[in-house]
């Protein structure tokens, strides 16, 4: 480890180009060192004195795989490739809204996956409860080695100290016969600000079509994005309908406790997050009526 | 650090620490003032510059990260057809007030007009989310690119029959 005296005073960009070299570099600069992927969190507000390890020129980070099974995305796809790539998935519509409709047009072109999945200090990520409804896992890559685990566990891990200094690499997200994914976002604009509250829902229809593997995930409510497991187990066995989904979300919302924001108080995110859920319904509704697909 | 930009098709020196923001460098060493300093945090729009072909909020991209990039300012896109019909088009239509905006208008446009032209309004309005005017009410703007849209579909129409 270089001593922390020599580093100080330094800004660096530094080019690893595979993610042996970039943990490498991560380790050798310790706690002076930040990782730096479309820079879009980063650069609002530059931090002197630091190393910064650039993720631009890891080619493995930017690639994405869809196979039958699963769709990887390497931790430095950007938004608006993640939005291209997933279009004509019929299972993961509500990922590929996530990624087109987050932030603004010139944002999107550098915000990266691991970017929005790393920012602890965001609470209203779009991309996080859309892959916590897609039961994602991620792979993340230490010093001390390499480890896969799902995304609502590394959004814990990701505060310890443990996780210091590490790399996101790739997100696993399974392709599952029959599952649907719907994602609905509001702002207070109809776009471009951050997001009051977000919802993503995923199901499949059983043989007697009524929901089945319900997993509600809700962001930018609280700090932390997480599930919603009250409202799961009383969507399981329902029918896909929205007044129904709107009643069972209006009698759970105290699970929640709103987080104050510039934007608008703490009760006004619990207010609005019944009919946000109706309307992540009313798409999984629209696609189940369709075959799978939006209209 | 010291390092070189190429922008508008030629070389440019400058001395910066190297997370200084694109926009600043250009504006404050480089004498380019058409991207303006605005919000700084990626909101607005006011600073889009294209790099490799693409609008980017230069606000948020180091310097150090844009040498050995193409960049074109507004300054440049003068040079560019479609750049300049957007122009001339913002023009004829009166959309411009105070003209804060207008660089960043003018590089979502044209680059819209060259990936994905369209009379669609909700389109144009979509791809208009991150430029923020606070003056006209973007309905001329909108106008304006839907306009230029069809005049570009017409005149590729014309040289085809010609
Ligand atoms: C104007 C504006 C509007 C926005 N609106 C939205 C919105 O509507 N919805 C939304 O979801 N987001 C929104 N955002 C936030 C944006 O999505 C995030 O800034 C972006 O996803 C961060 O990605 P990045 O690649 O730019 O990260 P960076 O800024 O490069 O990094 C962010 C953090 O993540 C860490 N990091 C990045 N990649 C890795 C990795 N692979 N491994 C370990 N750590 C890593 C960095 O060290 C840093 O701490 C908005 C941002 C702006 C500027
Ligand atoms: S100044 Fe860059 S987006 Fe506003
Ligand atoms: S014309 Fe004044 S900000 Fe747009």
């Amino acid at each position: 480890m270089i001593p922390a005296e020599a580093l100080e005073q330094q800004t660096d960009f530094h080019h690893p180009v595979t993610v042996q070299e970039a943990v490498r570099l991560l380790a050798k600069l310790g706690t002076n060192a930040i990782v730096f992927a479309g820079g879009t969190w980063l650069m609002r507000a530059p931090a002197p004195s630091r190393h910064y390890v650039s993720l631009g020129r890891v080619a493995a980070l930017r690639q994405l795989v869809i196979t039958p099974e699963t769709v990887r995305i390497g931790a430095a796809v950007t938004h608006d490739k993640l939005a291209a790539e997933l279009q004509g998935l019929p299972g993961l519509e509500g990922l590929a809204v996530a990624a087109k409709r987050a932030a603004n047009p010139a944002i999107r072109r550098r915000a990266t996956v691991g970017g929005n999945l790393c920012t602890k200090e965001f609470p209203a990520a779009d991309l996080v409860p859309a892959l916590l409804a897609a039961e994602a896992m991620v792979k993340v890559v230490t010093p001390e080695g390499q480890a896969n685990q799902s995304l609502l566990a590394y959004l814990d891990w990701r505060r310890e100290a443990a996780a210091q200094n590490h790399l996101l690499v790739s997100v696993e997200v399974p392709q599952r016969a029959g599952r649907l994914l719907a994602h609905a976002r509001l702002t207070l604009r109809r776009a471009g600000d951050y997001p009051v509250a977000l919802i993503s829902l995923s199901a499949r229809p059983d043989a007697k079509n009524q929901l089945a593997d319900v997993v509600v995930a809700v962001g930018a409510v609280e700090d932390q994005a997480r599930r919603w497991p009250g409202l799961e187990q009383r969507l399981t066995g329902a029918t896909a309908d929205k007044a129904f989904a709107v009643k069972m979300a209006q009698e759970l919302v105290a699970d929640f406790r709103g987080r104050e924001g510039p934007e608008v108080p703490d009760w006004y995110r619990l207010h609005v997050l019944p009919e946000l859920l109706g309307r992540a319904m009313a798409q999984l509704q629209e696609r189940l009526a369709n075959g799978g697909r939006a209209a | 650090m010291r390092g070189k930009l190429h922008i508008n098709g030629e070389w440019h020196s400058f001395h910066a620490d190297p997370a200084t923001p694109l926009h600043r460098v250009l504006r404050e060493q480089i004498g380019l003032t058409g991207a303006k300093d605005v919000c700084g945090e990626g909101f607005c729009g006011a600073c889009l510059v294209e790099v490799e072909g693409e609008p980017v909020a230069a606000c948020l991209l180091p310097v150090a990260l844009a040498e050995c990039t193409q960049i074109v300012t507004i300054e440049g896109l003068y040079h560019d057809p479609v750049g300049r019909r957007v122009m001339a088009a913002l023009e004829a239509e009166d959309a411009v007030q105070c003209g804060m905006c207008f660089p960043g208008m003018v590089m979502t446009l044209t680059h819209l007009l060259k990936t994905d032209p369209t009379t669609d309004r909700e389109k144009v309005k979509h791809a208009l989310v991150g430029n923020i005017c606070r003056c006209t009410g973007y309905e001329r703007i909108v106008s304006t690119a839907c306009r230029a849209a069809k005049a570009m579909a017409e005149a590729d129409v014309r040289e085809e029959t010609a």
